[in-house]
């Protein structure tokens, strides 16, 4: 199959994704109004109306960007890091996120009222927390060379920011707790016609840097030696990605919650289906398997047929970690056996 | 072209500086193929890494055309100077075509988009290595050998006047050291490049180099390789006194306690190697001269060893049998 062959069967598969998890619900809307509606932008059945509009197309849309924003987070740690294994996840990046939005929220919103803190404060809380846990594992990384290590640490990191948030919790108030524990719950429902705005801009934001770094991903894969003699700047090469990084890993999790997984596994299976390391392919490729994985989890959480609807986080990782054992029995590695 | 003065190399510390190298002088002429021995640990990677800029040094110059490497900036010097690293790339599905084009990026936009210039220099660098065919295949799933050929049409591809490699033959078999070193030579004459790589495959450069560096005391020796087994330079890589350096045969052999002596007459190649068997059973090994020990080799109809003991003779068809007869008698 050729690449653009590929190309074009990941996007038809994804348009039909997206239009299946418009259709499924606990309510039945006809899947012929669904597409007449999404041409013409309205329903005549006003339930219909607003279940599509206000429900599931947003929820739909927000699926896309969170799949997009984690895999190419996760791609460009495992480029980085130079491991397999990396992803915001498993590297604390997410608790990071996290632990920027329940400073925001359960500390900062004890003095200040409610009402200042827009949705755009909520993204800079979070971008701030995945970069903070961003630059400690890169400032430890580069005293230890030990890439499992490494990982171990970005679980403690992880561990250390839930700990911060429990203790926070413990000292808050009922109101702002409930509002915290709401958005921890990770869902794809919860963002507004306001907040998906923001999300398309930081997501567009993060993806573009990442495409600009794609030249320093493909020399930064080979080692940072090859990297520097070929006159690329790491350390600049570095925080670029990084920023990107969090910005993606930050803006998903400040809006749907700590989504686990999504970031480690699709990269692997974009190398594998396209069988390339190229920067230049595997962005747009994660990207769109990503989406699709997203929108495959948020049309399984709905238990079709079912009125109850799963925590997406339960189902990124009942897909995601059987991925990753996989990778880990097939002992798939990347360098760093200096 | 480079010029070396006054370098002094090592790592920093708060205290002391710990030097590895010091005072280093040396001149580098284009198209040289130099190789650069000493024992591990003594700083070979260090001054590999000092020369292509991964590394600062701690006092002195390194000039590249009559300029200061320190003056060039990291994109002007990357298409100057390239490096070969020992550390193994394991990526996942990187293929050889790919992980050769990369070494563009000197050249090519922000990107990396190939242009038709890039595209020659990367096919022509894969001709060279003759890795053509292997192209399509995923880098990490090929031979040592393979790897290295691939290596170096990567530091081909990057165009530049000085190739920097750090121990290009450890990890391959001998057939595969020979056929590095050949291609490097090789491109050293015909694209009149300058290579300049560390080694423990002292023999083989021996025969191969322009010049060696040999690393003895916190110095570099430099010459000639010929030059160098003159002067006895080549005893100094080594502390012990057990091994010494044989200059008629250029290579190393462990120093002998030689309990017996024993004369040895004959000619050709069957006397070389009866010599080098004898040495290697502690024989110290007379040639054509008759103590009570004597072994006479005649090859004039059929191969034979006469071993003349005191006034016993004894004939043997095989070099095996002789040395268990001389051991049998030594025990006796």
């Amino acid at each position: 199959m050729s690449k653009s062959l590929k190309y074009s069967v990941l996007f038809v598969f994804l348009m039909v994704l997206f239009l299946l998890d418009l259709y499924i619900g606990s309510v039945e809307v006809p899947i012929n109004e669904i597409t007449s509606g999404l041409f013409t932008g309205k329903i005549d059945n006003h339930i219909w109306d607003m279940i599509l509009f206000k429900f599931r197309l947003p929820k739909a849309i927000v699926a896309v960007f969170a799949g997009i924003g984690l895999s190419i987070a996760g791609l460009q740690m495992q480029t980085v890091f130079r491991n397999p294994l990396a992803g915001p996840y498993v590297l604390g990046i997410s608790s990071g996120a996290g632990l920027g939005v329940a400073i925001l929220l359960l500390g900062f919103a004890s003095f200040i009222p409610m009402a200042f803190f827009s949705n755009w404060l909520l993204v800079f809380a979070a971008w701030l927390g995945a970069a903070l846990v961003l630059f400690l594992i890169l400032f430890i990384s580069i005293r230890v060379k030990d890439i499992m290590t490494i990982l171990i640490l970005g679980i403690m990191f992880g561990a250390v920011s839930s700990a911060i948030i429990s203790i926070m919790e413990f000292f808050t108030t009922e109101a702002l707790l409930k509002k915290y524990v709401i958005w921890t719950m990770g869902s794809l429902i919860n963002v507004s016609e306001s907040q998906l705005f923001i999300m398309f801009i930081s997501i567009s934001i993060g993806v573009a840097i990442s495409i600009f770094s794609v030249k320093r991903l493909n020399v930064l894969l080979t080692g940072e030696q090859y990297a520097y003699t070929l006159g690329i700047n790491v350390k600049k090469a570095r925080y670029l990605i990084f920023i990107s990084t969090s910005i993606l890993a930050g803006t998903v999790t400040a809006f749907c919650g700590p989504i686990g997984f999504i970031g480690i596994v699709v990269p692997h299976i974009s190398r594998m289906f396209f069988n390339t390391a190229d920067h230049r392919h595997l962005i747009f490729v994660s990207a769109l398997i990503g989406a699709i994985v997203m929108l495959i989890s948020d049309i399984i959480s709905q238990l079709p047929g079912s009125d109850s609807v799963l925590p997406i986080n339960s189902v990124t990782s009942l897909i995601g970690i059987p991925i990753i054992i996989w990778i880990i029995i097939k002992r798939y590695k990347f360098s760093s056996t200096m | 072209m480079l010029s070396i003065e006054n370098l002094k190399i090592g790592y920093r510390a708060k205290s002391n500086d710990n030097i590895l190298l010091e005072n280093i002088n040396l001149s580098v002429d284009a198209g040289e193929f130099i190789s650069l021995v000493g024992k591990n640990g003594i700083g070979k990677s260090t001054l590999l890494r000092t020369l292509v800029g991964l590394q600062d040094a701690l006092s002195g110059e390194i000039l590249l055309n009559q300029k200061s490497v320190t003056s060039y900036t990291i994109q002007e010097l990357s298409k100057k100077i390239c490096y070969v690293s020992t550390e193994h790339v394991q990526i996942p599905n990187l293929t050889v075509f790919d992980f050769v084009s990369y070494a563009r990026a000197p050249y090519n936009n922000w990107f990396g988009k190939l242009s038709n210039d890039d595209k020659k220099a990367i096919t022509e660098s894969l001709e060279l290595t003759n890795s053509q065919a292997i192209a399509h295949r995923i880098y990490d799933e090929l031979s040592d050998g393979e790897k290295q050929r691939v290596l170096i049409s990567r530091a081909l591809a990057q165009d530049t006047e000085i190739i920097v490699l750090d121990e290009p033959t450890a990890f391959l078999d001998l057939a595969n050291k020979y056929e590095i070193f050949h291609l490097l030579s090789q491109l050293s004459r015909q694209k009149n490049k300058t290579i300049i790589f560390s080694t423990h495959d002292l023999n083989i450069a021996i025969n191969e180099s322009d010049k060696i560096w040999l690393i003895h005391d916190k110095n570099i020796i430099e010459g000639m390789p010929e030059e160098l087994v003159l002067n006895n330079v080549f005893n100094k890589l080594f502390d012990s006194s057990n091994l010494v350096f044989e200059k008629e045969v250029g290579e190393f052999i462990r120093s002998r306690k030689n309990e017996q002596i024993i004369g040895l007459q004959g000619n050709g190649i069957e006397f070389i190697w009866t010599k080098k068997a004898l040495l290697r059973n502690n024989f110290q090994v007379e040639c054509n001269k008759t103590h009570e020990l004597n072994v006479i080799i005649d090859n004039k109809e059929k191969l034979n060893w006469i071993l003349i003991l005191k006034n016993d003779k004894f004939v043997f068809a095989s070099l095996k049998e002789l040395l268990n007869k001389l051991n049998n008698c030594r025990h006796e």
